[in-house]
């Protein structure tokens, strides 16, 4: 057992990566049994707090006094084909005689382990079917079989849907408290310290770091003190009039993989003109619906009709030339070749011909026009063509994106959370240029999983619930608390 | 250079030079050591064919490489191409100009066969090409002995190190005349020089190569950008192999066969450390075979493969690349595992 009912004490901390500052004049302090949530967009120094808390990187300054053993819990990744039993006594098995593992010990640990994150009845299966929310309590119960003595996780919440994520906080806040153990998380939404954080630091690039207590702070004052008034219910460039349907989907089956929701019976369409914006959880159906929309799964049954032709059997490059485009989250891995060219990037998929291709080359001069200016135009100052992708900053890559999406003037854009994980100004930015795609008669289907992005953007609305549809009316008196209702099933 | 690798900085150069210097030094050292100063029986056509042979080898790694296949059945496609030779050969009443050179043209076709073969076993089977070109290498041995011209034991074809020790024989050839060996075999090294250099300024202009090397980095990417992978990557393998499988019937040519039969481990891989020598860069390849080449031939290189001690600290040192170039051009694995899985588990 570690070293219980000690508290984490902060003081005057600064960290560096290299010749940069990524945070500096850090001080706060977190008793047994309580939250302490890290609240900044990315490149803010979030993770870099949490390897110093864990003793895994150099203070610059300052000094810290960490209980140990502690247990950093970053994003789930690799070991997904191994059981949930497994991954709970990977680091720590029962042997015996020191060679072999004691498996009727080792099923008995994990299983009351287990049972505290209701898991115990899913150690038979395998871990990439278990649903994200899952997952992340399954992670959580593997770092307690270490017996830490302050918990840290890195942004926990960051693939979950609302209701999820409140829900695995409340399970935080009782791991904390049951153990007598200080936890710290970390977060881009305000949201998440609300109810279960005691204090909330903001960081911020460049400046000094704030704390505030939950207590004194109100989640509209912390949104506001956080984005120094940017408003969260903004729709960019208003209501937009719908003109003739682009896209009709009609009675879409589709089975989950593990435990993700079904798909059961969607039906509807996105007019030229309009944004229709889908919110849910990615394992309620979202990701599914996703993948249907791409072309890289096909329903069980349902009709994807574009422009009146059926297109649910189409691959994705059929999808593409009859003129939708997409646009998927920041981190995919689908839409771009960090190692090429910035230019390179902007020419994906567009190279059977003119204006970048001239009977099987690549037409250079062509490219290179199309890449000055378009990092003119999308307003990337600092990047040249020849750079390489990956040089970028996440928001100007996301920005590069777009800008190819939107100048092949599609006739539908199909968005998934374009603006997941990047810094409030790059969010902006990117909500603000798909949207305006819609002012030239294009439609827009935004599928996500944040209430207030769905808000912001929305001409029409509709929550993705256990495979089904609730139409929201986008009215004044629509809140967010009123979508996550309808996610979690707490509306009926 | 690979797309989507890292190039890897001075240190990969200077690991490059430095082993390409010790090779060299350590071969004369030796046969200083050793008193001796005459090599292999000296033969004009030797380093021309050597280096054609180490070049098309080296094409036969790096273009399934620029498509994120590690085309480890070089070996196997080498085989299939020695196999499909010695069966041009066994045909008497063709006359041995024109068996060299069907040889040449039936070798490429059966490397390319086995490049086929592994390509359709990963798209179908999902199985990885390093193991299905290793069992294929495994496989096709035995019938390389069998349809050998001679079936003696031709070292450069087994996968053991005990073959490091035992004096070098090699099936009796064509019995081809020299002149024509060395007019074949330069036109030969320009081909593949050739080759090399228009593969290199394809990849880089034309729509095609660009597809290709999207497919190298990112086959996810490469597939949302409508490039049919599967069809891209079975293309280079077949390339490939028809270039491995052409140097393998190009050891009919000469007795003993092109003195790529001195190199230390089993022949097929050659091309491997040709690839790496030369950094991942097709020009980087033809440099590397001219060298490689060059070294087979100096006199030290006989006297060090003699021994067991220093032979198998040859092919030490022949393999040494791959510890410091491999993990910079290693394909990524995860996206075609991604898309392997969308295709096989996840559609109706």
């Amino acid at each position: 057992m570690g070293d219980n009912n000690a508290r984490l004490d902060v003081k005057g901390m600064a960290l560096a990566e290299g010749t940069r500052w990524l945070v500096q004049d850090l001080s706060f302090s977190v008793n047994p049994g309580s939250v302490h949530m890290l609240l900044g967009e990315r490149d803010t120094g979030k993770t870099a707090i949490l390897e110093a808390l864990a003793g895994r990187r150099k203070l610059e300054r300052g000094t810290l006094l960490a209980p140990a053993p502690a247990a950093l819990v970053a994003q789930p990744a690799g070991s997904a084909q191994i059981r949930v039993l497994d991954r709970l006594i990977l680091h720590r098995q029962p042997k015996r005689m020191g060679l072999f593992i004691h498996w009727k010990q080792a099923r008995e640990e994990a299983r009351a382990l287990a049972a505290r994150f209701a898991l115990d009845g899913l150690l038979d299966v395998p871990v990439e079917t278990l649903r994200p929310l899952e997952r992340r309590l399954l992670e959580l119960a593997a770092s307690l079989a270490e017996q830490p003595a302050l918990l840290l996780l890195d942004e926990p919440t960051s693939e979950l849907g609302p209701h999820e994520a409140r829900h695995f906080l409340t399970t935080i806040r009782r791991v904390a408290s049951e153990e007598k153990i200080p936890a710290v998380i970390t977060s881009a939404f305000p949201r998440d310290a609300y109810p279960d954080a005691e204090a909330v630091t903001i960081l911020w690039r460049g400046m000094e770091p704030v704390t505030v207590t939950t207590h004194e702070c109100s989640e509209g004052t912390l949104v506001e003190r956080w984005t120094g008034g940017l408003g969260i219910r903004r729709t960019p460039s208003g209501h937009h009039t719908p003109g003739e349907p682009l896209l009709r989907m009609e009675d879409l089956v589709l089975r989950g993989r593990g435990r993700e929701t079904s798909l059961a019976g969607l039906e509807f369409e996105v007019k030229a003109g309009e944004v229709l914006a889908i919110v849910g959880a990615p394992a309620d159906g979202l990701n599914l619906l996703h993948d249907v929309l791409l072309g890289s799964r096909s329903p069980e049954r349902g009709s994807m009709q574009f422009l009146g032709k059926e297109m649910i059997a189409s691959t994705r490059r059929h999808r593409v030339e009859s003129g939708i485009s997409f646009v998927n989250p920041p981190h995919a891995r689908d839409q771009a070749i960090p190692e090429f060219s910035i230019e390179e990037n902007l020419i994906l998929g567009q190279t059977a011909g003119p204006p970048f291709a001239r009977k099987g080359f690549l037409r250079h001069d062509s490219v290179r026009g199309n890449a000055v200016r378009t990092l003119r135009d999308f307003e990337i100052p600092e990047a040249e063509p020849h750079h390489r992708f990956r040089q970028l900053k996440l928001g100007d890559r996301q920005r590069v994106i777009v800008a190819r999406e939107v100048l092949r003037n599609p006739v539908l854009m199909i968005a998934r959370s374009p603006a997941q994980g990047l810094s409030l100004a790059a969010q902006e930015y990117v909500r603000r240029a798909l949207v305006l795609q819609c002012e030239r008669g294009s439609g827009l289907l935004w599928l996500t999983e944040e209430p207030e992005e769905a808000m912001r953007v929305a001409d029409r609305l509709a929550v993705l619930a256990a495979g089904r549809f609730v139409w929201i009316p986008v009215t004044e008196t629509l809140t967010r608390e009123m979508i996550i209702d309808e996610m979690s099933g707490a509306a009926a | 250079m690979i797309p989507g690798r890292s190039r890897g900085g001075p240190w990969v150069l200077l690991g490059n030079a430095a082993l390409l210097v010790a090779l060299f030094t350590g071969s004369y050292l030796i046969a200083a050591a050793a008193g001796s100063s005459q090599g292999w029986p000296p033969w004009s056509g030797d380093i021309v064919l050597a280096a054609a042979g180490l070049l098309f080898l080296g094409l036969a790694f790096l273009f399934p490489l620029h498509a994120g296949l590690l085309n480890f059945g070089i070996h196997a496609q080498f085989l299939a191409g020695f196999i499909a030779g010695s069966l041009v050969a066994r045909s008497a009443d063709i006359l041995p100009g024109a068996q060299g050179l069907l040889g040449l043209i039936a070798g490429a076709g059966g490397g390319l066969f086995v490049g086929v073969v592994m390509a359709w076993l990963k798209r179908k089977l999902a199985i990885h090409e390093i193991l299905s070109g290793l069992l294929l290498a495994a496989m096709l041995i035995p019938v390389a002995r069998a349809f050998g011209v001679e079936p003696a034991a031709a070292p450069a074809l087994e996968i053991q190190l005990g073959t490091l020790a035992r004096t070098l024989a090699w099936a009796p050839g064509l019995h081809l005349a020299p002149s024509f060996v060395m007019a074949w075999g330069i036109l030969l090294l320009a081909a593949g020089i050739g080759l090399g250099l228009l593969a290199a300024h394809l990849l880089r202009a034309s729509v095609r190569g660009f597809e290709l090397r999207a497919v190298g980095s990112n086959p996810l990417a490469a597939v949302a950008a409508g490039v049919d992978v599967d069809s891209m990557q079975m293309l280079t393998i077949a390339a490939g192999g028809a270039c491995a499988g052409l140097v393998g019937a190009l050891q009919l040519w000469t007795d003993p066969a092109v003195a790529l039969e001195r190199w230390p481990v089993p022949l097929g891989f050659a091309g491997i450390t040709v690839a790496f020598l030369g950094g991942g860069y097709l020009r980087g390849a033809l440099i590397a075979a001219l060298v490689l080449a060059v070294w087979l031939n100096t006199p030290g290189v006989a006297a060090a493969l003699s021994s067991p001690v220093w032979g198998g600290a040859m092919a030490f040192l022949l393999v040494l690349p791959a510890f410091w170039n491999l993990p910079r051009l290693i394909p990524d694995q995860g996206a075609p595992r991604a898309i392997w899985r969308t295709r096989h588990r996840e559609s109706a």
